[in-house]
């Protein structure tokens, strides 16, 4: 409990710092931010208590939105992938999903690669909606989300490869 | 009471989301002006710290653009340099000296936003130096916005690219006045509303403040008309504006403080509502 919860605890801390200082201003092509704290949503373990990560990705969004004084659409969108989680590893995972944590690092590429890809898909169409909130705002919206989507998910792919092994 | 601790118990992840979710929705769209700006204090507080040293930084990499912009200012104030020396030589021009209620304050931008909805800028001079809110703000090339909220050393400004700031406009040529708003989707596409269509304006003319606010003067130039249209039956022109400034390129801005704000705002109060 000790030791495996305190590489979630650093990452959060770090993410949170990353996203502020480095990633909300990197402005890929002119718009693109990629958003590479939804990786809290990977290194948080899956068989971990449901209510804790609902707490801790509303308190995610919301230091964001604080200190890049955006409106709240962090939150919202964080919140609600935080309390969709379960579903998303369901379907990604498939049927077993009280499964140990070994489970996870043995898991086949592709799973996680289609968890990451609903996760990140969801959150941002979620959040690009709230900013721009407008039926006329639609292609804007799809555009931003799928392009962001591209770069967040490379960009989380790489920092992946960094983290510890956890066997 | 044991059924209901447990129903409770039972659905705790739904309801404790809905909560938040109503929590977060709240914040979002029901903030009142007082929390939000208490609460926009304290992050401003800390991201202002973070912006400062992360700027000490990039400050060095910049300095080449700001050389050529300081260049270019200068070259300007030269140019009203010597109309003011030519006005000296003809006095009878200017025999009444006109009364000028503004200060300026110069400032450096620390951070600048233009990806959202919602931009603002920081800038590096506070209350000490006598920055309060709802002074406009504006550049060498144009305005840039209006002072939100201020710390001891430190200012957030909301600028132009902000769904719900107006400003007041007038072209150079007709005295016809509206209101310039960002349309919210690109950072140089600007429109402005409530023109009446008799207004005698083309397309190219140069749009300046229209001095009826009390953040900014009579007369900065702001940007030029690049597409005119008079919508049917309603009396108005649809205003396409493209500014002179690149909101994506400030260094160096000026505070404008209203000497007669607090005087204004008095007789503001006078009015019957």
């Amino acid at each position: 409990m000790k030791i495996i919860s305190l590489v979630p605890a650093i990452s959060f801390i770090l993410l949170v710092l990353a996203q502020v200082m480095v990633f909300n201003h990197l402005h890929i092509f002119g718009e693109i931010n990629p958003m590479l704290y939804l990786l809290f949503f990977f290194v948080y373990r899956f068989e971990s208590e449901q209510t804790v990560l609902i707490g801790l990705a509303f308190l995610l969004g919301f230091l964001i939105d604080f200190l890049s004084q955006t409106g709240g659409a962090h939150t919202i969108a964080t919140l609600t992938v935080g309390f969709l989680r379960p579903l998303i590893i369901r379907y990604a995972f498939g049927v077993t999903i009280e499964t140990p944590q070994s489970y996870f690092s043995d898991s086949r590429t592709l799973n996680k690669l289609i968890y990451l890809l609903l996760l990140v898909l969801l959150h941002h169409s979620l959040y690009f909606t709230l900013v721009y909130f407008s039926w006329e705002a639609l292609s804007l919206i799809a555009k931003n989300t799928i392009l962001t989507s591209i770069f967040s998910l490379i960009l989380i792919g790489i920092t992946l490869s960094f983290y510890p092994n956890k066997k | 009471m044991q059924r209901i601790l447990n129903a409770l118990l039972q659905f705790r992840n739904p309801i404790l989301y809905y909560f938040l979710l109503g929590l977060a929705i709240s914040f979002a769209y029901n903030r009142s002006p007082f929390h939000e700006y208490n609460i926009e204090k304290y992050g401003f507080f800390f991201s202002s710290k973070l912006y400062a040293a992360r700027d000490g930084i990039s400050q060095y990499f910049k300095l080449s653009i700001v050389n050529q912009q300081l260049l270019e200012e200068n070259k300007r104030l030269k140019v009203n340099e010597l109309i003011s020396s030519e006005i000296l030589l003809y006095p009878a021009a200017l025999k009444k000296t006109k009364r000028f209620p503004f200060n300026v304050k110069k400032a450096r931008v620390l951070k600048n936003s233009f990806q959202n909805q919602r931009n603002y800028l920081t800038i590096d001079i506070g209350s000490i130096d006598g920055v309060k809110p709802e002074m406009g703000v504006i550049s060498n090339n144009g305005i840039i916005g209006v002072v939100h909220s201020v710390t001891d050393h430190y200012a957030n400004v909301i600028s132009v690219l902000h769904q719900d700031l107006k400003i007041n406009v007038r072209a150079t040529k007709s005295p016809a006045f509206g209101s310039l708003v960002w349309s919210g989707k690109k950072p140089h596409e600007f429109r402005v509303e409530d023109v009446v269509s008799n207004a005698n304006i083309k397309i190219g003319d140069t749009l300046i403040t229209g001095g009826m606010s009390s953040y900014f003067p009579l007369g900065i130039p702001i940007g030029k008309i690049t597409r005119l249209d008079k919508i049917e039956g309603s009396g108005y022109y649809s205003i396409d504006v493209e500014l002179f400034e690149d909101l994506s390129q400030i260094y160096y801005v000026y505070v404008l403080e209203n000497i007669d704000f607090q005087e204004l705002q008095s007789l503001q109060k006078k009015l019957p509502q």
